[in-house]
Order: C-alpha cells, then sequence, then structure tokens
C-alpha cells in the first residue's frame, strides 16, 4: 500500500465511522458543540497515531498471549497524558469532555488500528495509519458539531452567528432536538448515505 | 509464530508497567501546579457568581480578592475541616453531596437572616439533559430568595412558590435533585451553629 493511501483512504473508502461503523458512542456524546467535538478530534488522533507507533516499535517482542493488555497498558498510559494535558491547558474544555476523553480507551477505533495494523507493520506506516484514522474519525465529529451547534443553539465556536444575523427577528427558533444524542445517529446516517452513493464500491451488491 | 516463554511474559508485563508509572508520574508531577491553578480559578469564580459577580478564569483571582473579605473554616463535630467566605452582605457556605452518579458540589451566599442571594451546583457525572441540569443558572436561580434559617430547603415537585423552604425540583432528575435535598440539609446542620450565632451577634452589635 502506498504511504498516502494510509493517510488518504480513512477519509474516503475506510473511513472509521462512515465504513468500519467504529466509534459512534464517542461521535455521538461529543458533538453537540463545535469546540469540543476539535477537541476530541485531536486527543483521539494524537492517542491513535502514537500508540500505532508505539506498538508497531514494540511488535516483534510483544509476546502474543498478552498482547492485549500490553496495547491497552500503552493506550491507557496515553489517554491520561491527554486528560491531564488538557486539565493544565484547556481546563473548561476538559471539563465538557468530562468521561469522554477517559472514555478514548475504549473507543474500538484505538484497538482496532492497534491490532489490524501496527502489530503487523512498520513503525512509520502505522503512525500514518494512525494520523489517517483519526483524522478520518474527526473530520466526521467536526461535521457533526458544526451542523449541531449551528441548527442546535445558533452558534458556531460559541459565537452568536444567527442572532447577528438577524434570524431570531425573522421569526427562526433554534432545534433543541439537534442537540440531542439521536440527531447525531440520523446526521451520521444522512453522510453514510450520501458517501455510498457516490461510492459504487461501498454498496453492497444484492 | 515466535514462542515466548512465560518467565519473559511476566517480566515484559513487570517492565512495561514500571516505565508507563514513571512516565505518568513524571508528567502529573510537573502539570499539577497548572491544574491546581486551574481548580483554584473554578471554585473563586462559582463562590463569585453566588454574589451575583461573573468572572473569567482569568480575573477571577483578582475579582475574588476585592470582593470576598475573608476564608474561615471551623471545625465540624464530625472532626471534618468546613470552610466559609464572608463577603459584605453575608457568608457565603460549601457544599458537598452526591447525585445519581457521582459527587455533587456547591455554593451558596446567605445574608445575615439565612435568605439565599444565590447559588451554584455542579456535578462530576449525572445525565446530561436530566441530573445535569442541576448546573444551569435555570436551576440555580431557583434558589434566590428562599430561606435556609430554620430548616432547610427541601425539592420537591410542584413545590409551593410562596413557600420560602420549597424549591422546584427537575422532572426525570429525581434521584439527582434528591442528592440536592440532602446536600442542603447536611450543610444547613453543619453550618448552623456559625451562620446563625455568628450573624446574630453582628446584628447585636
Amino acid at each position: 500500500m502506498k504511504k498516502l493511501d494510509l493517510i488518504k483512504l480513512p477519509f474516503s473508502k475506510n473511513n472509521p465511522i462512515t465504513v468500519q461503523v467504529l466509534g459512534i458512542c464517542s461521535c455521538l456524546a461529543v458533538t453537540a458543540q463545535l469546540k469540543p467535538a476539535v477537541v476530541m478530534a485531536i486527543s483521539v488522533t494524537v492517542v491513535v497515531a502514537l500508540a500505532n507507533l508505539i506498538i508497531s516499535l514494540m511488535r516483534k517482542s510483544i509476546p502474543p498471549r498478552i498482547r492485549i493488555i500490553v496495547q491497552l497498558v500503552v493506550v491507557s498510559a496515553l489517554v491520561i497524558l491527554v486528560n491531564q494535558v488538557l486539565t493544565a491547558f484547556v481546563y473548561d474544555v476538559s471539563k465538557q469532555l468530562s468521561v469522554y476523553v477517559g472514555l478514548i480507551i475504549t473507543n474500538c477505533i484505538v484497538m482496532g488500528r492497534l491490532e489490524a495494523f501496527a502489530m503487523s507493520n512498520k513503525p512509520l506506516d502505522s503512525l500514518l495509519d494512525g494520523i489517517g484514522n483519526g483524522l478520518g474519525y474527526g473530520v466526521i465529529l467536526v461535521i457533526l458539531g458544526f451542523v449541531r451547534e449551528l441548527f442546535g443553539r445558533g452558534t458556531l465556536w460559541g459565537y452568536p452567528i444567527f442572532e447577528k444575523l438577524g434570524l431570531y427577528n425573522i421569526g427562526y427558533e433554534n432545534n433543541g432536538f439537534v442537540i440531542m444524542a439521536p440527531m447525531a445517529l440520523i446526521l451520521v446516517g444522512i453522510i453514510i448515505w450520501i458517501q455510498r452513493s457516490h461510492n459504487k464500491e461501498l454498496q453492497e451488491k444484492s | 509464530m515466535k514462542q515466548f516463554s512465560n518467565k519473559y511474559m511476566l517480566l515484559y508485563a513487570l517492565g512495561l508497567a514500571a516505565v508507563v508509572a514513571l512516565v505518568l508520574t513524571i508528567v502529573a508531577t510537573s502539570l499539577k501546579p497548572r491544574q491546581d491553578k486551574n481548580r483554584d480559578a473554578e471554585t473563586k469564580q462559582m463562590i463569585l457568581k453566588t454574589i451575583g459577580i461573573e468572572a473569567t478564569r482569568d480575573n477571577a483571582a483578582e475579582l475574588y480578592d476585592k470582593n470576598i473579605d475573608s476564608e474561615i473554616s471551623f471545625i465540624a463535630e464530625d472532626g471534618t475541616e468546613i470552610p466559609y467566605y464572608t463577603f459584605d452582605n453575608g457568608i457565603v457556605i460549601s457544599l458537598k453531596g452526591n447525585g445519581l452518579w457521582g459527587p455533587i458540589w456547591g455554593y451558596m451566599a446567605l445574608d445575615h437572616n439565612g435568605t439565599v442571594l444565590g447559588a451554584v451546583f455542579d456535578h462530576q457525572g449525572e445525565t446530561p439533559g436530566l441530573g445535569a441540569e442541576i448546573a444551569t443558572d435555570k436551576f440555580a436561580k431557583r434558589f434566590i430568595g428562599k430561606q435556609m434559617d430554620e430548616h432547610p430547603i427541601v425539592l420537591k415537585k410542584n413545590a409551593d412558590k410562596n413557600n420560602t423552604y420549597e424549591v422546584d425540583a427537575i422532572s426525570g432528575s429525581t434521584m439527582t435533585c434528591n442528592g440536592v435535598t440532602e446536600m442542603l440539609e447536611k450543610a444547613f446542620n453543619q453550618y448552623r451553629t456559625i451562620t446563625f450565632s455568628e450573624s446574630k451577634t453582628e446584628d447585636e452589635q
């Protein structure tokens, strides 16, 4: 596989959320606003990329019988690091993400990439694969965060954009339903629909 | 597939644990001052909010020094140290309790007659949209004007608006609201000795 494909494929026909359908839980939970979505995207990308790199470097020394535990220890350590850094530098965001940072450990994308890729590929490839998958996950998060914050609260990154445009004066009201988790699932469904209708490879033969 | 001996596996696991523990300890210790500063600023923001001052994380310390006269603590009957804060019109008490999923806490500003001037609540992991609503201004505002003098405030459904010891609970989050009621009762019992005896002596002066 070409190196560039490792980064590119997770954006299209190997997207972790829309094609592999992994990491849905956290994607519903943190996308009510754009800012936590972006921070979560960055955090997951950092964790997947570094975990992939470290596991790939260690892969020949890891005894197969305890490999899952070893992967879990590496991922947990990275997640705790991310959490510590967030609490120290972007405290408000870390409060908003609260339990979801800890839940990166259980994000299927992380363990999935470690088992499927890093255990059997070279460090550089694994690093790229991690970055690609993290960003592929992140891009969906950002789309959801954008739509949900804009239509649910009328703001973007906390900036009251609809209020400034004067939409409330002509009778517009925020759609509270967009803030709820089910709407995120519906939006993911719509994204999958659009992607599949454009990409014939992804359609199951009937 | 390469075979590994049990001894190797055991040592591998121990070695990995030791390395990870070392790295995490170093990071946690070196970031601690920054994190403590953030938490401290947050507490000050919450206390300021109860007396009606909106502070940002950056100016919280400054506004706090200007508006809060003193931080005092006393030892409760069970031996725990309980803090309270004095300001021009009364005191701010600290609340600690348990919600449905984890700890909940808050601050409440009382004037010398035990009337609530303002309150804030926060939580660690209550359900978003239900129990987590206790952290909203909308909920906190319900406490303003209520009394904490003879009995603690109780949260209940369809509370009587004219009853100064009742506050409307949040529908769908009975467990969290019961936690708030318990927290208020606990705080009331802890603080009653100081709040009213001291404020009364102050009034007499």
